[in-house]
Order: structure tokens, then sequence, then C-alpha cells
């Protein structure tokens, strides 16, 4: 074991994989030479040569296009969008070309990409470098989504996605990137895709939340054992697309109650398609609404601290909705 | 009134706030000398000349960012997307320019844009033809969506959508450009975020929008005859969207049922149940149920394409489900 932040286990994961496959190369804006903006691929290009850790122009469509060509020739390319905000230039080579495939092709070509992008809040990050996007991929078959939190689920998801046949969105919170350090195996392991993950069991209600607003549930439900006596069972999706529906339904039908935290604009986001699920399938052992947190309708998020501050949910709001449907 | 199809309601609303205000003006691909790939614009290049009818190259991220900037400086440009698959090129613009310019201007630069085109399938156009956009649009504050389904409401949410001062997706029910129905003269709009009660019941409420009103519309007469009185809501816009109108009717049937052609997980119909069940749970008799398109790209092949939208039976099966009636 090793004590590792969430910035050092994708790295680790990275470099063990191209180790590993000599298939496995990186590939996006900074990422050799300089290390990636925030610093996840420190190194590897002295590693593994300027081929394998491929800086490219600032064209988030050819690196997504590129990555693709390259995996149709036997590569298993990991392209790094620099923050997900970007990613909207490459939606065409994702949605309409990554994801179909393997459709169209009627089986006979697979597209093994993963695309990794930093998403979420960080101060200052404003309407162009703290979007938290996941959403925008989940309603897309053939691809999958996954947006781990903690540093060894994150290294072994990373590991399962590039050795997954099929294109994988890999969401990183940055602002998770180096908010606290876990011991990470060594050895080579990964963790499944489309599959949840109980942090804390519970006997009162369900929270599924993800990225930074999971270690504030977290810190919330301790309070709520403490201070209410709430036992508040937390479980994170881990893969958002196709969704690990059985895990959900379960705590679901434990608990009774169920509350979805998440930093994105409420409606639309993952949470709704959850909340959805849960209603329908666990409706009769619900005993209040399946309520949701998420952020207001607002174009995006402030660049000012204050503003920054009222739009992204805080532990304060997380618990008082947690006590809300304790309450119900 | 006069009765129209779905086609000459979109163009006679155009052509009328064109005749009205000289800022408004059309672009994309194919709709000036060849009157648009789906004859939505025929003739109009005739009308108002080359500099208000503009055919632009093949290049969506160009001609949507060029209209934004038209916006800014105060024109009201009606972009087409020869289909909304072809929006993922313009994505960047649309999401990141238009529905945030106002925002982070502190409200001094409005966008007054429309993109308008034909969403969703049924004409056997296939998977790079054939996505369903209103979920990932509807997703986005700052942007309006609408999804009208009969030609009187394609004419007045059109012209509401020409003289909004934001940015306006306008989905188009593609397959039923040359369906007909009354059409007023004139002067006409249609507000957004006001849902349409098309059929009055009281045994369970379905939700839709665009085509697959008219399918419940369908499900609802087939219901009828067994004595199920169903209601059926026309959500006609996606953002800002009429919640009232949804919870008030399940209120009243205490079971509703949200059927959409698009797929399954992450979509509108997600939104649409997680609200019932929040707002209206304590009136609810029965599970919110989904009736969705199959969850793999649009086929080709006729009879796969029909397997894979919702059908009439599909409805009329989980109306039943839910008044636990199944059969």
């Amino acid at each position: 074991m090793a004590t590792r932040s969430l910035v050092q286990a994708i790295h680790d994961g990275l470099a063990e994989e191209m180790r590993a496959d000599e298939t496995v190369m990186v590939m996006g804006e900074d990422v050799g030479r300089a290390g990636g903006v925030f610093r996840v691929t420190e190194g590897l290009q002295q590693e593994f040569g300027p081929y394998r850790a491929l800086d490219t122009p600032l064209a988030e469509s050819l690196i997504v296009g590129a990555a693709i060509g390259l995996a149709a020739n036997g590569m298993k390319p990991v392209a790094e969008i620099q923050f997900a905000d970007f990613i909207p230039p490459a939606f065409d080579q994702i949605v309409s070309e990554a994801a179909r495939f393997r459709y169209r092709s009627n089986n006979a070509w697979n597209c093994q990409i993963t695309v990794r992008a930093p998403y979420g809040h960080i101060p200052g990050g404003a309407l162009y470098h703290s979007q938290s996007v996941e959403a925008w991929f989940c309603n897309v078959p053939g691809l999958k989504v996954v947006a781990p939190t903690y540093p060894a689920d994150a290294k072994g998801l990373l590991k399962a996605a590039i050795r997954d046949p099929d294109p994988v969105i890999f969401f990183e919170h940055k602002k998770a990137y180096r908010l606290l350090k876990q011991e990470v195996p060594e050895n080579d392991y990964t963790v499944p895709l489309r599959k949840a993950k109980v942090h804390r069991e519970g006997t009162d209600m369900t929270v599924v939340s993800y990225g930074v607003m999971l270690h504030l549930v977290l810190e919330a439900a301790e309070k709520l054992a403490g201070e209410h006596g709430i036992e508040v069972e937390v479980v994170e999706p881990l893969t958002l697309y196709p969704l690990d529906k059985a895990t959900i339904l379960e705590s679901a039908r434990k608990t009774g109650k169920f509350l979805v935290v998440s930093e994105a604009n409420l409606e639309g986001s993952v949470s709704g398609e959850i909340a959805s699920i849960v209603a329908e399938e666990a409706f009769e052992w619900l005993d209040g609404p399946v309520m949701r947190l998420g952020a207001p309708n607002v174009p995006g998020i402030p660049f000012a601290k204050p503003l920054m501050d009222w739009y992204v949910p805080d532990l304060e709001r997380i618990q008082g909705k947690m006590l809300e449907l304790a309450r119900y | 009134m006069a009765e129209k199809t779905y086609r000459e309601a979109l163009k006679e609303a155009m052509t009328e706030e064109m005749e009205r205000d000289e800022s408004v003006l059309l672009l994309g691909e194919d709709i000036g000398v060849y009157g648009g790939t789906h004859l939505i614009t025929d003739g109009l290049l005739d009308m108002f000349g080359k500099k208000r009818v503009i055919d632009t190259p093949i290049s969506e991220a160009g001609f949507t960012g060029a209209a934004i900037g038209m916006a800014m400086m105060g024109l009201r440009p009606v972009v087409e997307m020869m289909t909304w698959n072809f929006s993922f090129i313009a994505a960047d613009q649309i999401i990141q320019n238009a529905a945030k310019v106002r925002y982070f201007s502190g409200g001094q630069v409005q966008v007054p844009l429309v993109i308008r085109g034909p969403n969703g399938g049924g004409v056997q156009l296939s998977a790079q033809h054939t996505h369903s956009l209103e979920s990932f649009y509807g997703h986005f504050p700052g942007l309006k969506v609408v999804a009208p389904v009969t030609p009187a409401d394609v004419k007045g949410m059109m012209i509401s959508s020409i003289r909004d001062p934001n940015p306006v997706i306008f989905l188009e029910a593609g397959a039923l450009y040359g369906t007909r129905g009354e059409v007023p003269e004139g002067e006409h709009t249609v507000p957004f975020g006001k849902a349409r009660v098309a059929r009055e019941g009281s045994d369970v409420t379905l939700v839709a929008y665009g085509r697959q009103v008219l399918l419940c519309e369908r499900a609802a007469e087939r219901l009828a005859e067994d004595g199920i009185e169903a209601e059926v809501i026309d959500l006609r816009s996606i953002r800002p969207l009429d919640e009232e109108t949804v919870i008030e009717s399940v209120r009243k049937t205490h079971r509703a049922v949200s059927v959409q052609e698009q797929w399954r997980y992450y979509g509108v119909s997600s939104e649409i149940a997680a609200i019932i069940q929040e707002k209206a749970f304590d009136y609810l008799d029965a599970p919110v149920e989904r009736v969705s398109g199959a969850e793999v790209p649009a086929p080709y092949a006729r009879n796969l394409e029909l397997m894979c939208f919702p059908s009439e039976e599909q409805v009329v099966e989980v109306a039943r489900r839910v008044l636990y009636q199944e059969v």
C-alpha cells in the first residue's frame, strides 16, 4: 500500500497501464512536456517518449477524433480534455462517432478509448472552468460514464476503463485532486465498471452523491448520527451510466427515504434519473418523496466567491435537506 | 381558421415575422436556392433576397457562431439545423456562448436567436440523423427549449421564439411536417413554459411532447373504449417546464405515465418523473412510469425503427399497469 492523493492515484494508474501494455498511450493539451496542467501525466513523456505521451494542439475535436482513429488501428488511447468545460468541440466525435462505432459496424469494430476530464467547481473557475458536465453524456447509449471520488477507486476504475473495449468518459473532480490522501494498493487491481459503492451503512435514509459533494455528504452523515441519532446510508454510483440500479434500489428499499445530491444545476441532471428510478421501482417502500439537492438554474457558476458559495450546495444545506427528509 | 400543414405553419410564422421586422433573417445549409432540405424555407429567398436568406457552408459551428454574433449586435437570426444531430458540431457555440452571454455580460448583451430543425426520428434516417436532443439542451439554464406538435402551436411558438430576447432551441417533429391542423391567421403567439391539456381525463395522466403527444391521444382513445379516461398533457416547452399544469393533473388523477421517444435513461421523462414524485408524492397511488425509445442508436430498417420507438400498445399497457389493471 502507498499513500496517494486522487491526482497521484490517477497518475499511477496511467503509468502502470502504459508499462504493462505498449498500446496504451496518453494524448492531450500539455500532457507531455509540461506534465498536464494538474500534473496528472507528469513524467510520462520522459518514461515513454513523445509518441506515447503525445502533446496535441488546442483542438478537442482533433484529440478525440485522433484517439478514435488510433483505437481503430489497435492502440488504446487515453485522451485528456484539459477542463471538462472544453469538451463541447469534441461532442460530435464522442457522441456521433465513438459511441456508435460498434453498433454501426454491426460489431465488426470497437472503439477502445478513454476520455479523461477534470470537472466540478473550484474557486474562481467560473463559467468555463467549473462546470459539472457529467449529465451531458449520460443519455448516450454506447458510452460509459464514470465519476470516482476517492484515490483507490479512481485508480482501479481507470485501469478498468482503459481495458474496457468500448469508450469510457472518465470524470475527475478537480477540487478532490488534492483534498485527501488514502491508502492505494500497489499491486495490479481493477474496480469494476457499472458497480456502485456503499461508503457508509445506515438504516434511516439513503443519500446518493459523488465528487466533492460526496465528501460533504459523508461529513453531514456523521453529524446527523452524532446530533440526531439518524443513521444515513451513503452510496456513490461510481459509474453514472449505465447505473448500478441493484445497489441503489436495495438501499432505497432498506431505508425508505432517499436523497440525491450533486453540484450540477438540477433540471436534467444525473439526480433526476436516479430519483425517477427509485420512485418507479421502489415506490412501495418509500416513506417520502425522493428529494434532490443541486445547483440553481443559473447559466454558469459565478466567479465571485460569495456567489459561488451560494450556487454550490454546502454542508449546511446538505444537512438541512437530510433533516427535511428525515422529518417527512 | 385555415387548415395548414406543420411545414406551412412554420414558414408562415417566419414569413410574417420577416415582413414585420427587418432585423429577422434566416441562415442555414441549402435554405435559399434549394428551399431547404425539408422545404421549410421554400420561396423565401425570392421574397426577401440573399442578405436575409443566407445559404451557408456546411459548417454548423461557423454559421451558429456567426448568428450569435449577429444577435449580439441586434439582428434576430433564425438558424436551420438540417437535423439536430448536426448541432453537436455547434454545441460549444450554443451552450458556452449563446446560453451564457447575457449572464456573463451582467445583462448588457442579449442573444435573440432561434435555432430550429427536425429532432428525433420516424423517417428512417438512421443513427446519425435521428438523435433526440431535448434532454441535452433542456439541462442548460440560459436556453429556452420548445417542442410543439400542432401546426397552431408551431406557428405561435415560432413567433414567440423570434420575438424572445434569449436563445431558443426549437425542436420540430420532422416526421410530422406534412400533418395538418387549424392555424390562426396573422398575429398568434404561444407563451413559453405553458403546457396544453390536449385531452381531459380523470383516471391517469399521460405526459408527452412533440410527436408522442399524438401517440398518447391515440392511446387515450383506446383506453376510453374500456372506460379509462386518460388526461393527455402536451408540455410544449421543455425549458422552462410547466410543472404546475403537470402536478395539478396528477393531483387529480393520482397516476402518471411519462412518454418520450428518446432514450430512457437521463431523458426528459426522468426529470418529469422526478418532479412528479417529489411534488405530488402524497397524491400518487402508483409509481410514475416511463415509456421511452429502445436504448440503441436508431436503426435504418423500417421494422427495426418501429420497434425502437414507443408504440400505442406500450402506452396503453403501461397506463393499465399504473392503474393496477395489468392484463
